[in-house]
């Protein structure tokens, strides 16, 4: 049963899809004046030749609703143009810095949800005591400073002055790991090369707390008002009455409660934490898709943008997909 | 089995101190049931959470003693309340539609209440050969309880969840959570006040025959004179967080002493067929946080006398099992 309502809903994100890519086209096509042009303006000489290669590369010469005919099958079976830069498939491009691209976001969440929701728990418990202020003050540090601001504070302090962890890229030069997953973390374990986790692991910390402050800050505060909500519940009260520990009524009964609203912001969040990635990327050199994306914008790369982009908006759904199914499985009340 | 003395609750306010519950004297005996009455407000939930020491906070016990089979609760430390709490002494709140955790199963909710107080370790031998051995005898035990507070189909609803079931179901799941280490005191706030009447009628039963059985004794906390004179033996009348009356409940309710009692008997409806008027108590419960008068119940009174706004008030024994506080006796 509800297998198939999961089914139908995976179903029901193909025409979201669609219009995402439609959206995109005329995005694309509404520009004002010639695409190709515009993107060319700045660089210089152009022959009269390449003009024309990429108005066919763009499917320009044609009518609008061949192009997006043409656009569409086009993306659906995973082709999203060439690189100018690179002369090669923007997908081969995007799946080569995909897989840092999410290491990166998932060690972010995982960061996160660490430490944003027993903050959050805490707080909530500990209401209006130290714990509690101190907790709720950092987190609007973590929400209100921007990354490159966190990032370089993070670089100053743990790299420059503790020389604990290293500032850039995913491995010390020099090391190299075979791609199994492409999530260096994880394939150094399942290659049994403990020195190779180990390095890879000490190269995520930094970047993931960077791009995981925001979230873990908006998780301890969601987290917090929903517990400081459940608290005051009747079955909290029954919880406690039945004879259970503290522990046991605040994990077990007020936090599986708690986490219902708070699987929302993770899993919006989710979407964030790999699509808005390029500062953290750049900053700490990190070779994923956020950081491929602001080096094709300064090249004027399109076709990569443009994919980039259209797996943004991807992510998004795909999160927000994932969000709706987690929650029936918290929320029995809800279905699908 | 019972005996609370001198019990004080208070909850701090901006308003300034609330006393909830005023120097409350109650006992009990083992297998007895008492009806606590007032009107809403004044104090019964509050005195009943203090036997359990679950007041909520900021409310404290400042004073007193509840005495259970001679020890007193006040001074247990929280791991000792909570070996009582749920095997001793068990709640039932006011509106079961709230007091189910919507998240788990409610069968599971029951079997919780036995694994938490091992009633089922005993018999089943140790880990890791008992557990599953446990974990069936539990089931079957939270099974036998359905069936006993009268859960229909209990192996299809043992996995249902809370939003699954009716008002009146859920009621009845929160009594099998309360009987599953069979107490040996039930506290019942106000068990049937969010239900319909005639399910109201069929959860009182199901509370009388827990009580014939088992021999559980029960304070039966409502604010509906009507539903205590009919269910219990003693009547405890609370107002404005103190006790006012305390008494057998035919007597009390043939003859109360207490104006308080008296205005409560006369705001009952009844089903007759002469048109009886009905006789509201004039104004309303005094603020907590400012109680002007001495006898709180001054300002509404139809016999007062001068000398109530300051003439000390004891609960006084009148005789006949029967105590009150007020200047008249
Ligand atoms: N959490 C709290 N904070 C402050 N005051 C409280 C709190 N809980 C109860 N009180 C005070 O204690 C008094 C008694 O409340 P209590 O819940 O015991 O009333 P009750 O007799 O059970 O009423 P009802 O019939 O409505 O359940 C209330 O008037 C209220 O002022
Ligand atoms: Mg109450």
């Amino acid at each position: 049963m509800r297998g198939i309502k999961v089914l139908e809903r995976i179903l029901a994100t193909i025409p979201i899809m669609v219009g995402i890519a439609v959206i995109i086209f005329i995005f694309i096509r509404a520009v004002p004046g010639d695409p190709v042009d515009l993107m060319m303006g700045e660089g210089g000489y152009v022959s009269e030749e390449e003009m024309e290669a990429m108005r066919k590369a763009f499917n320009l010469d044609k009518p609008v609703h061949v192009q997006l005919y043409l656009f569409l099958t086009q993306t659906l079976r995973g082709d999203l143009g060439e690189s100018f830069l690179k002369q090669v498939p923007v997908t081969d491009l995007i799946l080569d810095t995909l897989p840092a691209t999410i290491e990166l976001a998932l060690g972010a969440l995982v960061f996160a949800v660490l430490v944003g929701v027993p903050v959050g728990v805490i707080s909530a418990v500990k209401q209006n005591s130290l714990v509690d202020r101190v907790s709720m003050a950092g987190s609007f540090v973590g929400i209100s400073f921007p990354h490159f601001w966190l990032g370089i504070i993070g670089i100053l302090i743990f790299s420059v002055t503790l020389q604990w962890l290293p500032t850039n890229g995913r491995l010390d030069s020099g090391l190299s790991i075979e791609h199994i997953t492409g999530l260096y973390v994880i394939d150094s374990l399942l290659l049994g090369d403990l020195e190779l986790f180990w390095n890879s692991f000490h190269h995520l910390i930094l970047p993931s707390a960077t791009l995981g402050a925001a979230v873990a800050a908006m998780i301890a505060r969601v987290m917090r008002s929903s517990m400081l909500e459940i608290l005051r519940q009747d079955y909290v009260m029954l919880a406690r009455a039945k004879g259970l520990s503290e522990y046991r009524v605040i994990v077990r009964h007020a936090l599986r409660n708690a986490l219902i609203p708070t699987v929302t912001v993770v899993g919006l969040q989710t979407g964030v934490l790999l699509g808005g990635n390029m500062v953290v990327e750049t900053v700490f050199g990190w070779p994923g898709v956020g950081r491929m994306v602001v080096q094709s914008i300064y090249a004027r790369d399109y076709p990569v943008v443009q994919g980039a982009v259209m797996l943004y908006a991807f992510t998004f759904v795909i999160a927000n997909l994932i969000v709706d199914i987690l929650y029936t499985y918290l929320n029995p009340k809800i279905e699908l | 089995m019972l005996e609370i003395k001198g019990l004080r609750t208070v909850f701090p306010t901006s308003k300034g101190e609330v006393v909830a519950a005023k120097d409350v004297d109650l006992t009990m005996e083992p297998g007895q049931i008492i009806g606590l009455v007032g009107e809403s407000g004044c104090g019964k939930s509050v005195t009943m959470l203090s036997i359990l020491r679950l007041v909520p906070h900021p409310g404290r016990i400042v004073s007193g003693q509840v005495l259970f089979f001679g020890e007193d609760l006040v001074k247990k430390s929280p791991l000792e309340m909570r070996r009582i709490r749920g095997k001793e002494i068990a709640m039932i709140f006011q509106d079961p539609m709230t007091t189910l955790n919507p998240v788990f199963k409610v069968g599971e909710q029951i079997r919780e209440s036995l694994r938490i107080h091992g009633i089922m370790s005993e018999q089943a031998g140790s880990w890791p050969w008992g557990a599953r051995y446990r974990l069936q005898a539990e089931r079957d035990k939270v099974i036998q309880l359905m069936e006993e507070v009268g859960i229909p189909s209990p192996q299809a609803r043992y996995h249902e969840y809370p939003h699954q079931f009716s008002g009146g179901m859920q009621q009845r799941a929160l009594i099998a959570i309360a009987l599953a280490c069979e107490p040996r005191l039930l506290l019942a706030d106000e068990p049937t006040t969010a239900l319909d009447v005639t399910i109201q009628a069929q959860i009182l039963d199901l509370l009388r025959r827990i009580n014939e059985t088992h021999g559980t004794g029960i304070i039966l906390v409502t604010h509906d004179l009507g539903v205590a004179a009919e269910f219990c033996e003693e009547i405890v009348v609370m107002y404005a967080g103190q006790i006012v009356e305390r008494g057998p409940t035919d007597e009390v309710i043939q003859r109360p002493l207490h104006p308080y009692t008296r205005g409560l008997l006369r705001s009952i409806p009844r089903i007759t067929r002469e048109k009886r008027k009905l006789e509201p108590i004039p104004g309303v419960v005094p603020d907590l946080a400012n109680l002007k008068y001495n006898c709180a119940f001054y300002d509404r009174c139809d016999a007062a006398l001068p000398k109530c706004e300051h003439d000390e008030l004891e609960l006084r024994d009148v005789g006949g099992g029967r105590l009150v506080r007020c200047v008249l006796y």
